[in-house]
């Protein structure tokens, strides 16, 4: 019996997925993707859709805070200059939504790695002031919209989410079909950044991130690699804002205040930190959990009435009292929960 | 010895959530107490979509709108429904988050498929608004922005008040004449105080043109800052312009902050409130301060057709916080949407949202008791109240010092 993994080839030991576990899993998951809008419902529908958009939008995030050790606070700012970005060319100029969006993704990237400039010189807590202010800019000037000639929100016409001319709503209402655009854009943002951190670039922000006056010593440029990892970062929160955009139809600015910024955070210390799929696990569960709180108080409100009035309150103490716990209990996330249940089989029966 | 730990911690946090759980659970005091000899409504229900700001930036005033929401529905369905048939509000607090809003709106548009919806906010309400005309879905907000008043391109929001803008413009009209008569020949200055969201910005463009017509220098706009502890900056920059009339547009809480940051800089200006902090509560929280305040109130709550609503609540001891206005604002604005369905059953139509929409659009004049003047939906306008009276603080009351003005 075979108690853990040992690889015999250099080959399996580069694998991105060593293992059939994983393999079958992965396979599991994409059907799992697959199928499941066939048989949901439009509320299921849009709630996968707000947890893949949120989900992309903490990937980019984990690149810049997980994996490169850079803090940010300002992820509510980049989202907005995706979506105010996407929307102003799809609104004005009448693009479509296939190319609004990768233009307004390396906008926002452009926009981040000069929001990033600051991160020469600071470091940590300081860093994260600096990124304050971006978000505090960026509202500003969406506030103060007269500059860009947007009024309190702004709509994007719905002929402009197409693809290659063809209308999203052709093959179903608009949460079924843009599920399609969420979970594709998904899919291909956890393809990219999982395989970013087995190459040379993504080493060098894993090295930053560890200790960045060693990483300068073996011939990592700093101000390079941190300007590239803020453009990383903000090329997805360029993409998430975008696909926003057009899935919603109409984005003010209420919607990327420091809140969303917090919440993004909260999201990928719950999932956890320097993880891929921690952040979509994160995305799911703040996303999901007032959701699920919300429907359990329904069920129970024919048995307990007065729940509904007590619901709220509750709702943000719940909210509170996750976040506590699992910095208390699993400080690395959901993540690491099910690296203990994967090790627990793994190792079995000498987990010692 | 760890997991040990980590197995008493979960347990005991299992037990302290279910201890919540069971202590939020007092059994409720008896509802469905049908009075009289009014049957139990029965048959299919007609549901309701609500979402209410119990606990965000605008809870303030949302709790005691909900309440009146609420209180509308109990009260109805005692009184044996709408023809025959019980009417189900299907209500949630989105704690004025525009994602929250769109959640729970697609949740009870899809799942519950409820008729109508009776929403809150100004970003929200706009939000949706793409969604509620794909949907129709007859809604009616607690917003009453003029974004949402054209039929051609919302057609199915219902405003039941003046809109902002109406209200801006009426206020500024009412100031213009108490500036003559106060034996002015010049014309005064004027100045904006409002809430940093689409609902504090909402009326700013059309009074700013209605004011540069009569000839006053375009107005000042000051942004308060959402969970401002002190307003002494803001109100600063409006003393150093030199404003005579300033205009707030916010819910209380902030608003009788500023009156009381005036009160202590000694300021000599007019405050005048529009919808949303001219209630009962801006005269709680800012005590004597408020004496004096001028308040644009689009629902009476001294009217004939509010004493059901006041009534009702004394009677189930519902506590709204002692706003007054702000709860019949709500109750009445349920009744506007409920008689729209009322009437379509009457005409022995299906219940649709179409149906309803085109019903409300009309029936003609909907008659609030006197609490508005009587709402008027038409196929090309949906502001259904064009006028209101403006009162002000005297005694600690509102107390109405003019008849019903309209902005044209």
């Amino acid at each position: 019996m075979q108690s853990g993994t040992f690889h015999t080839t250099y080959a399996a030991d580069m694998a991105l997925r060593p293992y059939w576990p994983q393999r079958l899993r992965i396979a599991l998951v994409l059907v799992a993707v697959l199928v499941f809008p066939w048989f949901a419902d439009r509320y299921w529908l849009s709630l996968a859709n707000t947890i893949a958009i949120a989900a992309i939008g903490a990937i980019g995030l984990n690149i810049l805070v997980g994996y490169t050790g850079q803090i940010s606070i300002g992820q509510g700012g980049f989202l907005a200059v995706g979506a105010f970005s996407a929307g102003l060319m799809a609104a004005r100029l009448d693009m479509p939504m296939w190319i609004t969006v990768p233009i307004a993704s390396l906008f926002t990237a452009v926009v981040g790695a000069f929001f990033g400039l600051p991160s020469l010189r600071l470091k940590g807590l300081y860093l994260a002031i600096a990124t304050l202010a971006a978000q505090e800019i960026i509202t500003w000037v969406l506030t103060h919209g007269k500059l860009l000639g947007i009024g309190e929100s702004l709509s994007i016409p719905r002929e402009t989410s197409n693809i290659f001319g063809i209308s999203m709503t052709a093959i179903g209402n608009p949460d079924f079909a843009f599920y399609w655009v969420t979970v594709g854009s998904l899919i291909l943002t956890v393809l990219f950044v999982s395989n970013l951190f087995r190459s040379r670039v993504g080493r060098a922000f894993v090295a930053i991130r560890d200790q960045d006056i060693a990483a300068q010593v073996i011939g990592v440029d700093l101000f390079r690699y941190k300007l590239l990892a803020f453009a990383t970062s903000s090329f997805f929160a360029g993409l998430a804002g975008a696909l926003t955009a057009h899935y919603r139809g109409i984005i003010s600015w209420e919607r990327f205040t420091i809140d969303t910024s917090i919440l993004y955070l909260a999201m990928i210390i719950i999932g956890g930190l320097g993880s891929v799929s921690g952040s979509i696990y994160g995305a799911a569960f703040i996303t999901l959990l007032p959701a699920l709180l919300s429907n359990l108080a329904r069920l129970l409100s024919g048995a307990v009435p007065q729940i509904n009035s007590y619901l709220p309150y509750m709702q943000q103490g719940a909210f509170g009292l996750a976040i506590i716990l699992f910095l208390i209990f699993e400080p690395e996330g959901i993540v690491k929960m099910w690296r203990n249940v994967k090790d627990y089989f793994r190792l079995w029966p000498f987990s010692y | 010895m760890g997991n040990d730990q980590r197995r008493f911690g979960m347990l005991a946090l299992l037990l302290a959530l279910a201890l919540a759980l069971a202590a939020c659970g007092q059994p409720a005091p008896g509802t469905g107490g049908t009075t009289g000899a009014t049957p139990a409504p029965s048959g299919e229900p007609i549901k309701i979509g609500a979402i209410f700001d119990l606990t965000g930036a605008t809870a303030d005033v949302g709790t005691p709108y909900s309440k009146g929401q609420i209180a509308y529905i109990e009260w109805r369905n005692a009184n044996g429904g709408v023809a025959g048939r019980p009417l189900q509000l299907i209500s949630q607090d989105y704690a004025y988050e525009v994602p929250r809003a769109e959640e729970l709106y697609t949740q009870f548009v899809t799942q519950d498929g409820v008729v109508v919806f009776s929403g809150w906010g100004t970003g929200d309400t706009e939000a949706l608004k793409g969604r509620i005309s794909e949907d129709q879905i007859p809604f009616i907000s607690a917003s009453y922005s003029a974004e949402l008043a054209d039929p051609a391109r919302t057609p199915f929001n219902f405003l039941v008040a003046p809109t902002y803008s109406d209200q801006m413009i009426i206020a500024m009209k009412w100031a213009l004449e108490d500036w003559k008569a106060k034996g002015n020949a010049d014309a005064p200055k004027f100045a904006y105080l409002f809430n940093d969201s689409p609902f504090g910005r909402s009326p700013l463009a059309d009074g700013t043109a209605f004011a540069q017509a009569s000839g006053v220098e375009t107005p000042l706009e000051v942004p308060s800052p959402r969970g401002a502890t002190d307003l002494t900056p803001q109100l600063t920059q409006i003393r150093d312009f030199g404003a005579n009339y300033v205009f707030m547009q916010n819910v209380s809480t902030p608003a009788a902050l500023a009156l009381k940051n005036a009160k202590s800089l000694g300021l000599d200006i007019q405050f005048v409130c529009l919808n949303w902090c001219a209630n009962e509560l801006l005269i709680k929280l800012a005590g004597a301060d408020a004496e004096g305040v001028v308040g644009a109130i689009p629902f009476d709550p001294a009217a004939e057709g509010a004493k059901v609503a006041l009534e009702y609540a004394r009677e189930k001891s519902i506590d709204y916080g002692g706003a007054d206005s702000t709860f019949v604002q709500g109750w009445t604005a349920m009744s506007i949407l409920v008689k729209g369905i009322e009437k379509t059953l009457a005409d022995g139509k299906e219940l649709t949202g179409e149906n309803v929409r085109n019903t409300l659009q009309t029936m003609g004049e909907i008659d609030t008791g006197g609490v508005t003047q009587p709402i008027v939906f038409t196929e090309t306008d949906h502001a259904g109240a064009k006028s209101l009276r403006m009162f002000r603080v005297e005694n600690g009351k509102w107390v109405a010092i003019t008849d019903f003005i309209s902005a044209r």
